[in-house]
């Protein structure tokens, strides 16, 4: 029993040591290892006290198009809007809700900040982003956001506490989904999911004049294909799961909150794949403005207002604009943060 | 499982715990069940081919024990050589099989053998290795046969040193998982601090250091001078804080059960030539060689000429034991050269090896570390062309500017291990620690403590000598 109570009070020692070394880690290496590891967290913490809005956002918001004049971001676009406002941005590439929840939960409730904004992203639902060979990369930076003390997401981070799937692994997932999900219509359809869907078209989807197949058509196609026809699984898909979280998260404290619904290149998808399809991003968008909208969101919806023409890749599925795309949907969030900030809008 | 896992770390309390719950007549089970489990978090199907090797050399030892003369000697062949064909096929093959293409590529033959899609099985060798130890001792007489299946099992399986040592022999490993090892603080304190200097060996100084010498290795010719001899002298720490980091969280695992496993490591860069650098490095593997190659080829009791070829066969067999490749061998036959060139020169110019002088003495520790380093390229290189451009791009590519950035941590962390190195020279690290008074050990804890949480390397980077 000696030898017990022993141990028992090293192993207590041992805690409040750990408790300890976290204080003079968070005063010596903390920021630095936020720098080079969780940017996000890193921006939020330098931006939290002297930002009145919050943008959070993926490559949708900086990326440009070589030919572009104007290569202001979608939320410098909204923020020009507020010129007594300081709008910052916390914007990574293939970043999703899951991200910007984790990174949201460390907002201070007295921070400057009173309104936060996330890029609602119609194809961070889908099987193709949600089973991404960046999400091994995204969940390892994800480590340095929870909320355990900070020397602890550091010794996690080290030894790679997330589920870390091999590529394999995660296409497999990605491919059951597309099987498993079956697509519902109003109407008769003839494929039962993505698979069939995706299979169907890649069988001479698009015949030439000359009765060969217009293979580059069939694979955007495809690949549209793959990217939109989904109907969310309002129970298990995670993302919507992050979004609930957001909403909750940001309600606790007392933050307005905007979903900036961002916008898709629905002509294309019309052109290629057809009514169906269109039919489902429709239904998509529906259910996300709905949903949001009365757990007393913002969402603004910019689905469809960007000309297919104005989207950056024209052979992918991305939400990368040219600077009319951003204009657009700049403008549009803007005109939707009037809510908050009617004062301080300025027409541009 | 790997050592540094959060699945390791919650994994060894949960097992010491029902240790000490559990009456002795049920603890060969726990370990038993612990180091399949330990074992099978890994490829849970390698464990039959660890069954395989315990049932075998378990029949075999009472077999052994059983006869006389020559059947006795042929039972032991025939164990020998399962283990070693075990270890051939699966370490081997591939390698055997692509030089015999290269070979009829030149003879503008074809090969009709199949290259084999096979993963090698963690710490195949450790284990082939420990239980062919067993066999040998048994048939020498110097070891009973053990009648208790379990109790051998554990002796293969013992899931602290089972995938990469070190290499016990049952006499001293076997006879302690039997005994009743009660509740000790003594233990636990032992225990906490070899794993924690463990932890601070791996992950803080070899997993900061990896990242670099990765960097070096993948493009040697685009680095300079500078950058390439860091990485030559950082590989070196590297691979030693990666292997001793391992062999102290193994010996205080088993610490933690009352067990004590034999040091593998003692201070090998202040040895002052190769044949102490080789009685200070991985012991474990040294003494199984010595024990069961160098001396039953005669050792240095036979004449100068076959004493070189003794030399060579066991430290190119040393090479090729970590691995099925040429630059393995290269660094083992060169490790061997030196050994016999230093022997040599010091028999010429008979040179008083144990006179003590400081200056003199640093100069040959200095020495030892350089010609150790040299030979770890060929270690830490895929190929031996990758070897060739190191040294090319050493030798010709002066640049001092350092390409390949370091962070300035890790200077500060290098030195703290060094100077750690230095203190624990011929002592043992619980031992240098327990007799310090209270307030300077728990600082010393402390900052290693700090070291492991807040200071390990981004990347878990896995134990070098797991793929052995």
């Amino acid at each position: 029993m000696e030898q017990l109570r022993k141990i028992v009070i090293r192993i207590v020692a041992l805690v409040l040591i750990v408790l300890v070394l976290n204080v003079i880690y968070k005063k010596t290496f903390w920021m630095k290892d936020l720098d080079n590891h969780a940017d996000m967290l890193y921006e939020l913490l330098t931006k939290q006290d002297t930002c009145d809005m919050l943008y959070f956002g993926e490559s949708s918001d900086f990326h440009t198009d070589s030919l572009d004049t104007d290569k202001r971001s979608i939320s410098r676009i909204a923020a020009d809007h507020f010129p007594t406002l300081k709008v910052g941005a916390v914007t990574r590439p293939a970043m999703h809700a899951g991200m910007y929840c984790a990174v949201v939960k460390h907002l201070s409730k007295n921070a400057k900040v009173k309104t936060v904004i996330f890029t609602l992203n119609l194809r961070s639902f889908d099987a193709t982003w949600i089973n991404s060979s960046l999400e091994s990369y995204l969940l390892k930076t994800k480590i340095m956001y929870q909320t355990y003390p900070a020397i602890v997401n550091r010794f996690l981070f080290s030894l790679n506490v997330f589920e870390n799937k091999s590529e394999k692994e995660r296409e497999q997932d990605m491919l059951d989904q597309w099987e498993k999900d079956e697509l519902k219509f109003p109407y008769p359809f003839k494929y039962k999911n993505v698979r069939e869907w995706d299979k169907g078209m890649a069988d001479g989807g698009f015949i030439l004049a000359d009765g060969s197949w217009d293979q580059p058509k069939i694979d955007l196609a495809c690949h549209y294909i793959k990217a939109y026809a989904f109907q969310i699984d309002t129970l298990n898909n995670p993302r919507l799961r992050d979004f609930d979280e957001i909403v909750e998260v940001c309600k606790e404290k007392d933050l307005n909150i905007v979903f900036n619904l961002l916008a898709e290149n629905v002509q294309y998808a019309d052109s290629l794949v057809g009514k169906d399809l269109i039919y489902l991003m429709h239904q998509t968008r529906d259910l996300l403005v709905k949903r949001y909208t009365s757990k007393g969101v913002l969402v603004v919806d910019n689905l469809e207002k960007v000309n297919g023409k104005d989207f950056v890749d024209q052979h992918w599925t991305t939400e990368h604009y040219n600077q009319i795309g951003r204009k657009a949907v700049g403008d549009n969030l803007a005109n939707g943060l009037k809510k908050f900030y009617l004062k301080e809008y300025k027409n541009q | 499982m790997l050592f540094n896992s959060l699945h390791f770390l919650i994994f060894l309390p949960i097992v010491i715990v029902l240790y000490y719950l559990l009456p002795q007549r049920f603890r060969w089970m726990l370990i038993f069940v612990a180091s399949c489990y330990f074992y099978m978090a890994l490829v849970p199907y390698y464990i039959l081919i660890l069954f395989f090797i315990i049932l075998l050399d378990y029949f075999s030892a009472i077999l052994i024990e059983k006869q006389q003369g020559y059947r006795k000697k042929v039972i032991l062949v025939i164990s020998l050589c399962s283990n070693i064909g075990l270890l051939v096929f699966f370490k081997y093959f591939n390698f055997v099989n692509e030089n015999v293409t290269w070979l009829l590529d030149h003879l503008e033959r074809e090969n009709p053998i199949a290259y084999l899609d096979i993963i090698l099985p963690i710490g195949l060798s450790f284990h082939t290795f420990q239980s062919m130890a067993y066999t040998i001792e048994v048939y020498r007489g110097n070891q009973k046969a053990e009648k208790h299946l379990g109790h051998f099992a554990n002796y293969v399986l013992f899931f602290p040193q089972m995938v990469a040592g070190p290499i016990e022999r049952y006499q001293r490993l076997g006879e302690q998982l039997k005994k009743h090892h009660v509740l000790l603080y003594g233990n636990f304190a032992k225990g906490f601090r070899l794993i924690l200097f463990g932890f601070f060996a791996k992950m803080v100084i070899a997993d900061n250091l990896a990242p670099f010498v990765n960097s070096v290795y993948a493009n040697p010719a685009e680095c300079g001078s500078l950058s390439i001899a860091k990485g030559i002298v950082f590989f070196s720490f590297q691979i030693y804080a990666d292997f001793y980091g391992y062999s102290l969280i193994a010996m205080g695992a088993a610490k933690l059960m009352g067990i004590d496993l034999m040091e593998n490591f003692k201070t090998p860069y202040l040895s002052k030539n190769i044949a102490e650098f080789w009685q200070r490095w991985h012991i474990s593997l040294s003494t199984w060689f010595r024990d069961y190659l160098y001396i039953p080829l005669g050792g240095n009791k036979v004449k100068v000429a076959r004493w070189v070829i003794n030399i060579m066969i066991v430290f190119i067999i040393s090479g090729l034991w970590h691995g099925p490749r040429w630059t393995f061998i290269i660094w083992g036959a060169l490790h061997g050269l030196f050994y016999i060139i230093e022997r040599g020169a010091n028999k010429l110019m008979n040179l008083q090896t144990n006179k003590t002088n400081p200056v003199y003495d640093a100069i040959r520790i200095i020495k030892t570390f350089l010609i150790v380093s040299i030979a770890w390229v060929f270690f830490r290189a895929e190929s031996f062309e990758k070897a060739r451009l190191v040294f090319q791009s050493l030798l010709s590519n002066y640049d001092v500017s350092d390409k390949v950035k370091t962070d300035p941590k890790i200077w500060v962390l290098l030195l703290v291990f060094i100077l750690t190195d230095i203190l624990f020279f011929n002592k043992k690290l619980e031992e240098w620690m327990a007799a310090k008074p209270l307030a300077l050990r728990w600082s010393i804890y402390s900052t290693f403590i700090f070291g492991v949480l807040a200071l390990a390397g981004a990347e878990n980077i896995p134990f070098i000598y797991f793929q052995f």
